[in-house]
C-alpha cells in the first residue's frame, strides 16, 4: 500500500468506537493526572499501561497511552494557572503568566488560552509526525544491526547527557539500566547472569515493575511524604470565572502560537531535548518578538500561548525519532518505547514496512487525540480543575494499589511485586545520590535491542569489535553522538540559567501581585 | 532547630557505585559462566563487563570532581522531612510481605488504613473509602482485566 492508502486506512481504523473510547478515556485520565502537582505525565502513562494489556490491537493500546500524554500536557496547565504550581515540568513557564492572569480574576480566559494554544501546537506537531515519519523511515531503512547498535548508543547517551545535573551520573545510570537488564538467563547463549542463586532472578528484571517503582511509586510516596510534612496543606486554588477567550483575542495570539509551535516542533524532534527545554526557549522567543514584552510575567496571553503551544507540539514531534529510528526524545517517549516493546512492536523503519497500517494508525490516533483536545477541554476543564483540591490522601492509596496490581498484571507472578518494593528502596538511594532514574529505565528498555544487534553484528562480522567504527554510517552516528551530547549539555545549561533568571524575576512579580491582592 | 546533614552527592555516588562496580567485576567469573560450546556469538560477559567498566570510570570521574576539583552537588538531608518518606517506603515493603502471607485485600486494608492514620486523617469516611478502594481494585483486576491478584486468607471466598 502507498502512503495515502495507508493514511486513509489508518483514519478508518482510528474512527472505531473502541479506539475513540480509549482516546477519550486516556485524555481524561491524562488531564486528571497532569493537573495534580507532583504527579507527571509519565506516571499517567505507567498507570494506564497495565490497563492496556487486555487490548488485542497493539495500536489501540499505544493510541490510548498517547491520549494520556496529550491530555496530561494540557492538564499540567490547569494547576499552573489556578494554583501557581505546574502539574508537570512542561507547564512551569505557564505559571509565569497564567497565575497573574488568574489573580486578576480572569481564570477561564487563561485556561482557554492554554487550551487553544495546546490544541493548536498539538495538531501541528502531530501533522508534522504524519508528514515526516515515512520519509525519515525510508532514509534509515538501510540500517543493519551495526547501525542499530550505534543508534541505541546515541539514544542512551543523549538522554544520559541531558538528564539530571551531572553527565557522569547520567551515563552511570544508563549503564546500570543495561546491567540490570542483563540479569537472568541470556537468550543467546542460555547462560545465567548475576542470579546469585536467587530463583526469581533467573527470569530477569522486567521493565514494567522497574518503570512503576522508579517513576510512579517514587513520585507518589514522595508526594505523600511531602503532604505529611506540610500538615495536609493543599494551597488555595483560584475559582474559575465565566469570561473566556474571545475570537479577537484568539486571533491576536495566533502568530505567537504558530512561532512557538514551529520552534518546539523542531526542538522536540531532536532526541534528548523534550518539552521542558522547548517551553523556556519559546517563552523567551515570544517575549523578544512581542509588541508588548512589558506584559510578560504579568498575565500576558501571548506568554501562556507560547508556553502551552510548545509543550503540546513536542508530543507529536518527539514521536518522530521514536517511530522512525526507535530513539526516544525524552523520558515520556522512553516509556512509550517500553510500551511499544511490551505490546510486541519495535519502533523503527521496519515498522513502516512490516507494520505500516499499525504505524500510521498510531500517528493518526495521535492527531485525532489532539483534535479532540479542544472540545474535551472546553467541556471537562472545570470538572478536572476540582481534582486539584482533592485531598492527596484520597488519591494516593488508589494510585499505589494500581501500581502494585499493574506490576503484578505484567506476568501474573508475585516476583514483580517484590521487584517493585526493592526498586522503590533503590530509588530512595538514587535520590540521596542525585542520580536520575530515567536514563536507567532507558538502558533497561533498550538493552535487549542493543545486545541482540550487538550479537548479530559480531556474528555477521566475525567478532570484529571495530566494525562499529569501520562502517561509515555507524561511524557518523557515533560521531554525532559525541557532538550532540556536548552541544545538548551546553544548550541545557544555557536554558537552565535563563530559566533560573526568568523564574526569579517572575516569582518576585508574583509576590508583588499576591501582596497587592492581600491589601485589597 | 532542624538538623541538616549535607550529603556530597558526587562523593557518595562515586564511592557507592565505584565499590559496587568493582564487587560486580569480581563476581563476573562466578556469576556469568562461559558457554560450554562456541556458537560464534560474543561472550555473555561482554555487555555486563563494558557496563561495569563504564560505571567504574564514571565513579572515578565523580570522585575526581569531588575530591580534586571540589565540584559538588549537595543534598540537604533533614531527618524530619525524610522520616515520613522512609516510613512510607517501609509501609510499602510491609504491604508486599502482607500480600504474600495475608493476600491483597487484608494486607491492603491494614497498610492503607494505617497510612491514612499516619497522614493525620481521622474522619471515618476516608477509612471507608480506603477499604472500598482496595476491594474495588482487587475485583476490577479480577473481573475486568482477568488477572487474579493474590487472595491469601480470603482465597476460600474469592
Amino acid at each position: 500500500m502507498g502512503y495515502f492508502a495507508n493514511v486513509g486506512a489508518a483514519f478508518a481504523a482510528v474512527f472505531t468506537p473502541v479506539n475513540l473510547m480509549f482516546i477519550f478515556g486516556g485524555m481524561v485520565m491524562g488531564m486528571i493526572i497532569g493537573c495534580i502537582p507532583g504527579l507527571s505525565v509519565t506516571l499517567g502513562i505507567i498507570l494506564f499501561l497495565p490497563l492496556t494489556y487486555g487490548i488485542k490491537d497493539a495500536s489501540t493500546a499505544i493510541i490510548a497511552l498517547l491520549a494520556v500524554y496529550v491530555g496530561g500536557m494540557y492538564g499540567g496547565s490547569i494547576s499552573a494557572i489556578t494554583l501557581n504550581t505546574p502539574g508537570t515540568n512542561s507547564a512551569i513557564a505557564t505559571t509565569f503568566d497564567g497565575y497573574p492572569l488568574a489573580k486578576k480574576g480572569r481564570v477561564l480566559q487563561a485556561l482557554d488560552t492554554s487550551l487553544f494554544a495546546s490544541s493548536f501546537g498539538g495538531i501541528v506537531g502531530a501533522l508534522l509526525l504524519l508528514l515526516l515519519a515515512a520519509p525519515i523511515a525510508v532514509l534509515v531503512a538501510k540500517f543493519t544491526s551495526v547501525e542499530y547498535f550505534s543508534m541505541a548508543i546515541l539514544g542512551i547517551s543523549l538522554l544520559a547527557g541531558v538528564s539530571g545535573n551531572s553527565l557522569p551520573k547520567g551515563i552511570m545510570s544508563g549503564l546500570f539500566g543495561i546491567l540490570l537488564a542483563s540479569v537472568g538467563v541470556d537468550s543467546v547463549t542460555g547462560v545465567a547472569r548475576f542470579t546469585f542463586g536467587i530463583s526469581i532472578l533467573q527470569f530477569g528484571i522486567d521493565m514494567l515493575p522497574a518503570m512503576i517503582a522508579l517513576v510512579a511509586l517514587k513520585q507518589v510516596v514522595g508526594k505523600l511524604a511531602e503532604y505529611k510534612v506540610k500538615g495536609g496543606d493543599m494551597g488555595d486554588a483560584t475559582a474559575i470565572d465565566k469570561r473566556g477567550l474571545s475570537i479577537k483575542e484568539a486571533v491576536s495570539i495566533l502568530p505567537t502560537t504558530l512561532l512557538s509551535t514551529m520552534i518546539a516542533s523542531f526542538i522536540g524532534a531532536m532526541p534528548g531535548v523534550g518539552g521542558g527545554v522547548a517551553q523556556f526557549l519559546c517563552y523567551n522567543q515570544a517575549k523578544q518578538i512581542s509588541k508588548h514584552p512589558e506584559k510578560f510575567g504579568k498575565g500576558s496571553l501571548e506568554g501562556i500561548a507560547a508556553a502551552e503551544s510548545s509543550n503540546n507540539a513536542v508530543v507529536g514531534s518527539a514521536m518522530i525519532p521514536l517511530m522512525t529510528m526507535g530513539i526516544p526524545g525524552d523520558g515520556v517517549t522512553a516509556l512509550l518505547l517500553g510500551a511499544f516493546i511490551l505490546h510486541g512492536m519495535q519502533p523503527g523503519p521496519n515498522m513502516f514496512t512490516k507494520q505500516a497500517l499499525q504505524a500510521y494508525t498510531i500517528i493518526v490516533g495521535c492527531l485525532v487525540a489532539n483534535l479532540f483536545l479542544w472540545p474535551l477541554g472546553k467541556v471537562l476543564t472545570r470538572l478536572v480543575a476540582k481534582v486539584v483540591q482533592v485531598r492527596y490522601t484520597y488519591l494516593a492509596p488508589a494510585i499505589i494499589l494500581f501500581c502494585f496490581a499493574g506490576a503484578f498484571a505484567g506476568t501474573g507472578n508475585f516476583k514483580e511485586i517484590i521487584f517493585c518494593a526493592a526498586l522503590l528502596v533503590f530509588s530512595y538511594l538514587l535520590k540521596l545520590m542525585e542520580i536520575d532514574a530515567i536514563p536507567m529505565l532507558l538502558g533497561l528498555i533498550l538493552a535487549d535491542i542493543m545486545e541482540s544487534n550487538f550479537v548479530t553484528a559480531m556474528m555477521s562480522y566475525n567478532r570484529d569489535y571495530l566494525i562499529f567504527f569501520k562502517r561509515p554510517i555507524s561511524l557518523i552516528i557515533l560521531i554525532i553522538t559525541v557532538l550532540l551530547v556536548g552541544s545538548m549539555i551546553r544548550i541545557n545549561k544555557k536554558v537552565d540559567a535563563l530559566n533560573a533568571k526568568q523564574e526569579e524575576e517572575i516569582s518576585k512579580m508574583h509576590e508583588e501581585i499576591d501582596a497587592s491582592a492581600a491589601n485589597v | 532547630m532542624k538538623k541538616v546533614i549535607k550529603i556530597k552527592t558526587n562523593l557518595l555516588a562515586g564511592i557507592v557505585m565505584g565499590v559496587f562496580s568493582i564487587l560486580m567485576m569480581f563476581a563476573i567469573p562466578s556469576q556469568v559462566r562461559l558457554p560450554m560450546w562456541d556458537s560464534g556469538a560474543p561472550s555473555p560477559r561482554i555487555i555486563p563487563g563494558i557496563c561495569l567498566v563504564g560505571m567504574l570510570i564514571c565513579s572515578l570521574v565523580l570522585l575526581f570532581q569531588s575530591l580534586v576539583l571540589k565540584k559538588e552537588h549537595v543534598y540537604e538531608f533533614v531527618w524530619e522531612n525524610e522520616r515520613p518518606e522512609l516510613i512510607l517506603i517501609l509501609a510499602m515493603i510491609l504491604f508486599v510481605i502482607g500480600i504474600h502471607f495475608l493476600g491483597f485485600i487484608p494486607s491492603g486494608i491494614l497498610v492503607f488504613c494505617w497510612m491514612q492514620w499516619f497522614e493525620g486523617e481521622r474522619k471515618p469516611a476516608i477509612y471507608i473509602y480506603t477499604i472500598a478502594m482496595v476491594i474495588i481494585v482487587f475485583f476490577l483486576f479480577k473481573n475486568v482485566f482477568h488477572i487474579s491478584l493474590p487472595a491469601g486468607l480470603l482465597e476460600f471466598i474469592m
